[in-house]
């Protein structure tokens, strides 16, 4: 699903080791998030939302996928 | 944020060493009371290379996964997906066993039986988590 979890990230300067440990999942994970491959779980979608202060569909296009 | 539940997930990097090394001494004791302790001593060194290996292997995400000290929720949908393709593997495997068997003239033992179980513990596992949603 596409996203927009690698513009937020880059925006506030935050390295993907550092996400993967405020969100308790592996940096892979959020490789994988960020170039599609891996659609999060709604816990860990609406974590990630709340974590940049945007909503679930701000943040996340189901239409694009 | 989900760390806990993500914690949840996470098992000690010992547990599947420990639990190899576990199994070794299982199948040794086995062997020993079947009258083949060299069969069981070299089978307990096979689970624990295998059990150093895991533990020793650096921290490449897939010796992580197996571990079990690098889980979440990507991993457990790995696991869960690596899972049912051994199981589907080993079916068909059966399936294969059990027509050859047949084939030669003989009852399918014990692969009818396996085959049996195989399908009652699926029939089970579907209400089970169609019941619990």
């Amino acid at each position: 699903m596409k996203n927009k979890v690698r513009a937020l990230r880059t925006e506030r300067n935050l390295a993907q080791g550092q996400l993967a440990e405020a969100m308790g999942v592996s940096r892979q994970t959020i490789n994988s998030i960020e170039n599609d491959r891996y659609t999060p779980s709604l816990p860990l979608a609406i974590a990630l939302a709340r974590y940049f202060g945007v909503t679930v569909e701000e943040m996340f296009d189901d239409q694009g996928s | 944020m989900i760390k806990g539940r993500s914690q949840q997930i996470t098992r000690s990097k010992w547990f599947v060493p420990l639990f190899s090394v576990a199994m070794g001494l299982v199948i040794l004791a086995a062997s020993w009371i079947g009258g083949h302790p060299r069969a069981g001593a070299f089978s307990l060194a096979l689970m624990t290379g295998f059990a150093l290996l895991v533990l020793l292997a650096g921290r490449s995400e897939t010796i992580r996964g197996l571990r079990g000290d690098g889980r979440d929720e990507r991993f457990a949908q790995i696991d869960l997906r690596a899972t049912a393709v051994a199981g589907q593997v080993l079916i068909l495997t059966l399936i294969a066993g059990w027509l050859t068997q047949i084939a030669g003239g003989h009852t399918g033992r014990p692969y009818d039986w396996l085959l049996a179980i195989g399908g009652v513990g699926y029939l089970l596992a579907v209400p089970l988590f169609r019941w619990r949603g």
